[in-house]
């Protein structure tokens, strides 16, 4: 179950996200904290993620490489004229195990968008066999949705051409 | 998804001013008191809410009436089910993983850690 709500965060709403796995704890803090497994399942379809640095501790380092790795995400990155990797670079800003951690992420990679971090929560309460995992993420962009937000700028873009008479390229 | 609609409603005074425009068409007199804005910073807030699509005013004699408009709603909408709908699959992914990694180690024992 997932549901969202607006808060009274400065800058953008906040989503909260909240699913319960039959797993241990350990098992759900590992695919956060350990760089197998924060790849084996981070980004958005058609990406994946290659960790660079991974540093589990407060104020460690999340580096990593947002590879587009599906052909067709491939050709959408290309015809548009973007990279199709990019690098983020994130810290542990709240860790403790395996209850509760924050990543904060910069996000400097967004066309016509000032730098900003972009913070998300994650806790983890067990309950019996299972855990419920719940995220809280300002609904900002992150790398998820640079992929909308290119996608988002070149319809745009597109609209004008033909608006414009221009060429599809 | 527009930045401006975003940056209209990070403002706490215009969250209120939008609250209170909730219960329908509102004149600036009745606004102040319901949203509990100040007279100096009402017209500001609500021309920022105007140029952002949130509301819409007309004339009534010599008062201006205020209302909301449906569609940056629609906008915002949209937008956060697309984000919801990117966790939404990123999660089922999450899911997926923990589950193969629980298949590939079986034999893992209860507190046992890597």
């Amino acid at each position: 179950m997932s549901n969202a709500s607006t808060s009274a965060a400065p800058q953008a709403p906040t989503m909260v996200f909240e699913r319960t796995y039959r797993a241990r704890i350990e098992e759900l803090w590992e695919l956060w904290t350990s760089k197998e497994g924060f790849e084996s399942w981070w980004g958005p379809e058609g990406f994946r993620a290659e960790v660079r640095a991974l540093e589990a501790r407060v104020g460690g380092t999340l580096h990593y490489a947002m590879i587009a790795d599906a052909p067709e995400q491939i050709e959408a990155m290309k015809r548009m004229g973007h990279p199709t990797s990019h690098e983020v670079r994130a810290r542990f800003t709240e860790l403790t195990p395996p209850h509760r951690l924050a990543i904060t992420s910069v996000i400097d990679f967004l066309p016509q968008v000032q730098p900003y971090e972009w913070t998300i929560v994650v806790d983890f309460f067990p309950a019996g066999e299972s855990v419920r995992m719940v995220i809280t993420a300002a609904a900002m962009h992150d790398e998820a949705f640079t992929r909308i937000t290119i996608v988002g700028f070149t319809s745009q873009l597109t609209k004008l051409d033909k608006r414009f008479g221009g060429q599809k390229g | 998804m527009h930045m401006d609609v975003l940056q209209a409603l990070a403002d706490p005074t215009r969250r209120r001013i939008v609250d209170a425009l909730r219960n329908g068409e509102t004149e600036v007199g009745r606004l102040i008191d319901r949203a509990g804005v100040h007279q100096s910073g009402v017209s500001r807030h609500l021309r920022i809410l105007h140029e952002a699509g949130f509301v819409s005013v007309r004339p009534d004699g010599q008062r201006r009436l205020y209302s909301l408009r449906p569609e940056p709603f629609r906008e915002l909408d949209t937008w956060l089910a697309a984000y919801r709908s990117l966790w939404e699959a990123r999660l089922d992914r999450f899911g997926a993983a923990l589950q193969k990694r629980r298949q590939s180690r079986p034999t893992q024992k209860r507190g046992r850690r890597r």
